[in-house]
């Protein structure tokens, strides 16, 4: 037994050597090398000697009033657009479950979205939000309610709340799937207990499927945040950071630094910001679904 | 048969490679290469490859020329990448915003120390074009093809309100303040559009009002951007925003080409590039062209445009060969008939240049002026823009606007 368990040893780390140098190569090394980056002053008059320049572009990148302004954006984003999108995806997979005819039907109508292209989605928001689009044609022209144009992508949170309707109708379909694949992983019997026990709709809701589904919960969110911090195309496409950059997060800002700007450093240490707000968030996030559990 | 094909091409490259290091010292062929954003399927390409290339090596028999077509953007990627690995072409047509980028990276050829006869070829091209390529003093670069912009109006609307073309700044605020307003059809439309609020599209009002942005030197922005005539051209810009007469750099605005195509922007200053965008998509609006208005300090747009530059790494001799061949009249014409606009003088004075579309542009040429042709400028754009956007939505006066974006540009510029 113990000479087989070898014998499989050996042939794993066969087996997982090509992945694991695949890994090594193109995410280790960059992370890595990224992270030198971040520590070296790189910017078009250093870009061929690149000196060790310390926490200097950290210190920047937290001196830099509009890094604030777009990690707020960014926290914005993430905090209206993962809840928003997990409840009404939940609330859908959970009518979904409840009906038996045109089941399949629904369930592609509402992953559609899902599917669709960002740069396209993005095109589509910005003709129905524009100053002369659809949606001030509507309120003027055909209902009334208003007697101007209103100017919805011109501000800085008219822009971001474009952007973050068009994440939470993009993001439905998939909470919809993932939540739908859970419930119908809840026993049906803890349900039918729950009835004798005197639950009612809400009851069961709160007491069945909510403890249910938790660990899918916690993997959406976790998702999801990381998702919402990665949010560039809709941005790119709707405002592109305007005006002045108000409407940028922490991505496009990033493109923005180390590709107008040449300023690579800048742009690396902005990552590692990043990656560790991400990650914080990640642990805290953890800790509250556990602190639940007890 | 295609592993044949391969293989031959990579003994070729290998004979290449031993041929280059070699030919300079056995006075062979020398093969220079050149890289250029002309797109691969342009008449620019083909007159490049099929025109002028053959002509350059028949005039100057070894010496062979591999020309390289990038898009635009890849071409400056590729330019700080390959700077790092050693592997630069020597010679490169370089969008005249990247050569103080490059210049600073130190991969340049400083031509005006290098070249003995460089005096007597940069006189050839027009002055206000070879202002572009010089940084801190020297001259890095030769002008190879230029743009500026000047005034586009629609003819209708400028009747119907009555309203002469402006000449001058005051002319102009009037102008674009009756053209503004609601039409017929109860649209509002503005008098004039600017789809951006960076230095291409400020520094025409601020050099016409009078204005700087930099000393002469490029070394301080202090009583220049932030000078009595300067914050007199962002107020007066300003104000027209607010009161309605100019807009187009609002993300919810109409696009630039649409909104004048539709008769919703009365006038906007624009490129040559605009005429044949008007002709596709908006073949029916009636418009003419004018010079930007006047002011304090003249008639002065902004250039746009393409340098040739040599690098360190080049083989200057046959690189400078080939560079005085593409800004030569014979060459110049050719790329004109692609609808490059020349900047060799004598170029310029031929019958084709002067029956060109692009004919009304050269005169604002003449008098344009080149942004700082400083590194930092990409980020100075940017602080201008920044600072434009606080003045135009109310957030600061023009006066605290400009002292802000002083102290910041005197920090850059150091």
């Amino acid at each position: 037994m113990i000479t087989k368990s070898r014998l499989n040893r050996t042939q794993l780390i066969a087996l997982l050597l090509p992945g694991l140098l695949l890994f090594a190569a193109f995410t280790v090394y960059p992370i890595i090398r990224l992270f030198w980056m971040s520590l070296c002053d790189m910017s078009f008059s250093s870009m061929l000697t690149q000196p060790f320049n310390g926490i200097e572009n950290y210190k920047e990148v937290f001196q830099d009033q509009t890094f604030w302004t777009v990690f707020v954006n960014s926290i914005v984003y993430t905090l209206i657009t993962v809840p928003g999108q997990m409840a009404i995806g939940l609330f859908t997979a959970i009518l979904l479950n409840g009906i038996k005819r045109f089941s399949v039907t629904f369930r592609v109508i509402n992953y559609l979205p899902v599917v669709t292209s960002w740069v396209i989605a993005s095109l589509v928001f910005r003709y129905i939000f524009n100053t002369e689009g659809l949606l001030n044609y509507f309120l003027w022209k055909v209902v009334g309610i208003t007697s101007s144009n209103i100017r919805w992508l011109d501000t800085r949170w008219g822009g971001i709340s474009v952007a973050m309707i068009l994440g939470i109708w993009k993001g439905i379909g998939w909470n919809m799937v993932i939540f739908l694949a859970a419930l119908q992983q809840v026993p049906q019997d803890l349900y039918e207990a729950s009835e004798i026990d005197g639950c009612g709709a809400w009851g069961k809701f709160v007491h069945v499927t909510l403890p249910g589904i938790k660990g899918t919960i916690l993997f959406a969110l976790i998702e999801l945040t990381i998702g919402g911090f990665n949010v560039f195309t809709s941005i790119k496409m709707i405002t592109g950071g305007k005006p002045a950059h108000q409407t940028d997060t922490l991505l496009t800002w990033m493109y923005y630094k180390a590709f107008s700007t040449g300023k690579f450093g800048y742009a690396a240490a902005l990552s590692f910001v990043m990656a560790f707000s991400l990650g914080l968030l990640a642990i805290v996030q953890f800790r509250m679904m556990r602190n639940r559990d007890n | 048969m295609r592993t044949r094909t391969k293989l031959l091409a990579a003994l070729l490259a290998c004979l290449m490679i031993l041929t280059v290091g070699s030919a300079f010292a056995e006075g062979e062929t020398v093969t220079i290469n050149f890289w250029h954003h002309y797109s691969a399927q342009s008449a620019e390409n083909e007159t490049l490859m099929n025109v002028l290339i053959p002509a350059f090596e028949a005039e100057n028999p070894g010496i062979k020329v591999n020309a390289v077509s990038h898009e635009w953007a890849e071409l400056h990627d590729k330019v700080l990448v390959s700077a790092k690995s050693n592997a630069l072409p020597d010679v490169a047509r370089c969008d005249i915003a990247w050569l103080p980028e490059f210049q600073k990276m130190g991969i340049l050829v400083a031509l005006d120390e290098e070249m003995p006869d460089f005096a007597e070829v940069s006189g050839k091209l027009l002055d206000s074009a070879m202002s572009t390529s010089v940084i801190g003093g020297h001259n890095y670069a030769l002008a190879l093809n230029t743009n500026s912009k000047i005034v586009f109006y629609n003819k209708t609307m400028l009747e119907e309100a009555g309203v002469q073309v402006p000449t001058t700044m005051d002319e102009w605020v009037e102008a674009v303040k009756k053209l503004s307003g609601e039409n017929a059809n109860g649209q509002q439309v503005w008098g004039w559009n600017e789809p951006a609020l960076a230095g291409w599209n400020i520094c025409p009002f601020i050099w016409s009002f009078g204005g700087s942005l930099t000393n002469e030197d490029q070394t301080v922005a202090t009583g220049y951007i932030n000078g009595p005539a300067t914050v007199k051209a962002v107020e007066t810009f300003a104000e027209l925003v607010k009161e309605g007469g100019i807009t187009g750099f609002n993300s919810g605005d109409i696009p630039m080409t649409d909104g004048f195509g539709t008769g919703r922007y009365a006038m906007m200053l624009e490129g040559p590039w605009k005429s044949a965008e008007l002709a596709g998509a908006y073949p029916d609006v009636a418009y003419g062209t004018a010079p930007i208005p006047a002011g304090e300090g003249g008639s002065i747009s902004v250039l746009g445009g393409e340098d040739i530059a040599m690098f360190n790494s080049a083989n200057k001799e046959a690189a400078w060969k080939f560079m005085q061949f593409m800004t030569s009249e014979f060459a110049e014409t050719e790329m004109d008939k692609c609808g490059q606009i020349p900047v060799n003088k004598a170029a310029l004075e031929s019958e084709t240049v002067k029956a060109a579309d692009y004919a009304p542009f050269i005169e604002a040429i003449q008098t344009a002026k080149a942004r700082p042709t400083v590194a930092a400028w990409s980020e100075m754009d940017n602080d201008l823009t920044v600072a434009m956007t606080a003045v135009v939505t109310g957030e600061k006066t023009a006066q605290e606007a400009m002292d802000e974006l002083a102290a910041k540009w005197d920090e850059l510029l150091k």
